[in-house]
């Protein structure tokens, strides 16, 4: 029996370490969390014509998500309806049906089941109109699609919530937006899911020195941070950001092409597109678009905006993760400069990235460590900056005054703590008013501002 | 998609095969350089064995339907490697920090290479090399990562020894069984 109030202290910012390793709260975070939230599925430039198909994953689960004949998308479960056998695997392609490979079941794109072979003869008792793949809700923004299992989930720009305001600095600011270029990279980690998100969604704490190999080598803007050696005004260089949801990041001002390898060209890019998004967004978000951003997307999809890596953190079991990575170019971008970015987005955070091969280890014994019993009795704590943060006058959501702090991790467990606790999601909105309540100190932007 | 061009027939590439001692030479080679990997000696691998024009590249080949006719990848589309001289240098400097925490202490690799087979191409002083390879990484106590696949080298003659002008790494796995492949295939 997991009992949540043991795992995660919100005022204390400290969560059990059992988190990242017992089999029962993976199995309960599979039904409130990865049965309940949106979750990344592929992005509408990936498949724009009818009867294009690509297979993603919620958590475990195996989907195909396919383009209509009308334009909308539908997502299924890739598994046959008569005895479970996966029904496609070919990773993307452009279908007009899906064929099972087990006895030759037949669907078509919506996922209906359209023929069963000896059917008249042998299978008549089969009742095809109820045999369909399972349909899944699936929504997209800005052109990135998100399937739930949940019905009453609420819709993915209200789940997105005040993220999305945010998202919007760079999804649809400039120009055409963004699209992901694929297909994606894959890898194995054995490390519980959380781990990397939490990293993302707020770590620039480690940067500096898990890292530093990497920033010493590249130069460039962040290579001050290189063994934390640089006296750098951090309260003044970004912000972190939580809200409703649990989806959060921390930013630097002005960074966006700073792990890129090549900046010249990207820069020129960010700088010729920054007016157009002032002028579109106002100066709050404008002057975050050349910025460099680290988001996780609760549950379990992260990204770097600037750096341009896009990841799924899959979870297979509690300890182990399968990873796929895309990379973000803006859709205005010409072609040599959408290859430029994707080399450097690979260079840096692909499979053999500079950074990436710096991120694994700690992941893995973060999680392995706790195999321990006594170990994992033990807790950990994101108190860095805490107080140090609350509503902003030109900000949604919950506000950091420094991009190393650790506001958004308060705030991805503060809605982890609140989604496994839930019944369902007529009780997480039943929070809707007050979920920033824990952070108390409401008025520090504004002496921040009087102070300054 | 086919990653049939690990076929010994390469489009415009004469595919008659080296002589003995020249098959013996590259062999020669490629066991040298797998020793330098093996022994950290990067520095050296670079000066010794990679040409300035180097194209080192392990293109992603997603798992798609025999019918399907999109084309093979290229270099201008999505890989694990896709790296120039200088590329393949900030790897390797990277190497020499002393702040690569994951590399201490360090880990021990092994390159087990197989059919090698060298072949004339257009050029005099160029080969065309195939061959195959498992990799094995041990690291800390107890992690043990295998990673087979073929290389489609180019190698031109320099001196008495030869440099790699390119490098196309197939690696069989889809989905890399390992936390990074953060060496050189």
């Amino acid at each position: 029996m997991v009992d949540i109030e043991d795992l995660i202290d919100v005022n204390r910012a400290v969560q059990s370490k059992r988190i990242f390793w017992d089999p029962e709260i993976y199995e309960l975070e599979l039904e409130r969390i990865f049965g309940r939230c949106w979750l990344f599925l592929t992005h509408e430039g990936l498949i724009p014509n009818y009867g294009d198909f690509a297979l993603a994953k919620m958590a475990e689960d195996n989907v195909i998500v396919c383009r209509q004949k009308d334009g909308s998308l539908r997502a299924f479960i890739n598994s046959c309806t008569h005895r479970g056998n996966q029904v496609c695997h070919a990773e993307s392609g452009n279908a007009r049906s899906f064929v099972c490979n087990y006895h030759g079941w037949v669907y078509g794109t919506d996922g209906t089941l359209i023929n069963v072979p000896l059917e008249q003869r042998c299978h008549a008792m089969v009742d095809k109109s109820t045999r369909g793949l399972p349909q899944i809700r699936v929504e997209s923004y800005g052109g990135f699609v998100y399937g739930c299992f949940a019905a009453d989930a609420p819709s993915l720009k209200d789940y997105l919530g005040d993220f999305a305001w945010y998202l919007d600095t760079w999804m649809i600011g400039a120009g055409n937006g963004v699209e992901l270029l694929g297909p994606p990279t894959k890898s194995i980690l054995d490390c519980n899911w959380k781990v990397p998100t939490e990293n993302f969604v707020g770590d620039a704490y480690h940067v500096g020195w898990t890292h530093a190999a990497a920033l010493t080598v590249l130069g460039g803007e962040l290579a001050g941070l290189s063994g934390n050696s640089a006296d750098m005004p951090y309260d003044d260089l970004g912000l972190q950001v939580t809200t409703r949801h649990g989806h959060g990041f921390g930013y630097i001002d002005r960074a966006g092409s700073a792990v890129h390898f090549d900046r010249q060209s990207y820069d020129k890019f960010l700088a010729a597109q920054k007016p157009k998004v002032v002028a579109k967004l106002g100066l709050a978000r404008g002057r975050m678009f050349d910025g460099h951003w680290n988001c996780s997307l609760f549950p379990n999809n992260s990204f770097l905006y600037g750096t341009n890596t896009f990841k799924v953190w899959h979870p297979l079991g509690p300890r182990r993760i399968e990873v796929w990575t895309w990379t973000i170019v803006h859709k205005d971008m010409d072609a040599s400069l959408k290859q430029q970015i994707q080399k450097g987005a690979t260079f840096s955070f692909g499979t053999a990235g500079l950074l990436e091969a710096d991120d694994g280890d700690n992941m893995v014994t973060c999680t392995t460590s706790n195999a321990g019993r006594h170990t994992r009795q033990g807790d950990m704590v994101s108190t860095m900056g805490i107080n140090n943060e609350g509503p902003h006058p030109e900000y949604p959501g919950i506000v950091g005054s420094s991009f190393i702090g650790e506001t958004s991790y308060r705030g991805f467990y503060r809605f982890y703590k609140e989604v496994m606790a839930a019944t369902d999601w007529a009780a997480i909105r039943a929070k809707d008013a007050d979920w920033d309540a824990i952070w108390t100190n409401r008025e520090y932007w504004r002496n921040r501002g009087s102070a300054a | 998609m086919s990653t049939s061009n690990l076929q010994p027939v390469a489009s415009g590439i004469e595919t008659s095969r080296v002589e003995r001692e020249c098959l013996s030479a590259i062999e020669q080679h490629y066991y040298y350089e797998a020793r330098l990997l093996q022994n950290d000696q990067y520095r050296e691998w670079l000066e010794q064995i990679v040409a300035d024009d180097i194209h080192y590249w392990m293109p992603v080949y997603e798992q798609r339907f025999a019918r399907d006719k999109r084309p093979s990848p290229t270099p201008n589309d999505a890989a694990v490697f896709n790296d120039d001289f200088a590329m393949l240098k900030m790897r390797v400097d990277r190497l020499y920090t002393g702040q690569v925490w994951m590399e201490d202490p360090p880990s021990r690799i092994r390159y087990l290479l197989t059919n090698i087979e060298a072949y004339h191409t257009q050029r005099d002083d160029e080969y065309q090399v195939f061959c195959n390879f498992a990799i094995h990484r041990h690291r800390r106590q107890d992690q043990h990562y295998v990673h087979v696949g073929g290389r489609e080298d180019l190698l031109r003659r320099s001196g008495a020894g030869f440099r790699l002008a390119r490098r196309k790494i197939i690696l069989d796995a889809r989905v890399v069984q390992d936390k990074n492949l953060y060496f050189f295939p």
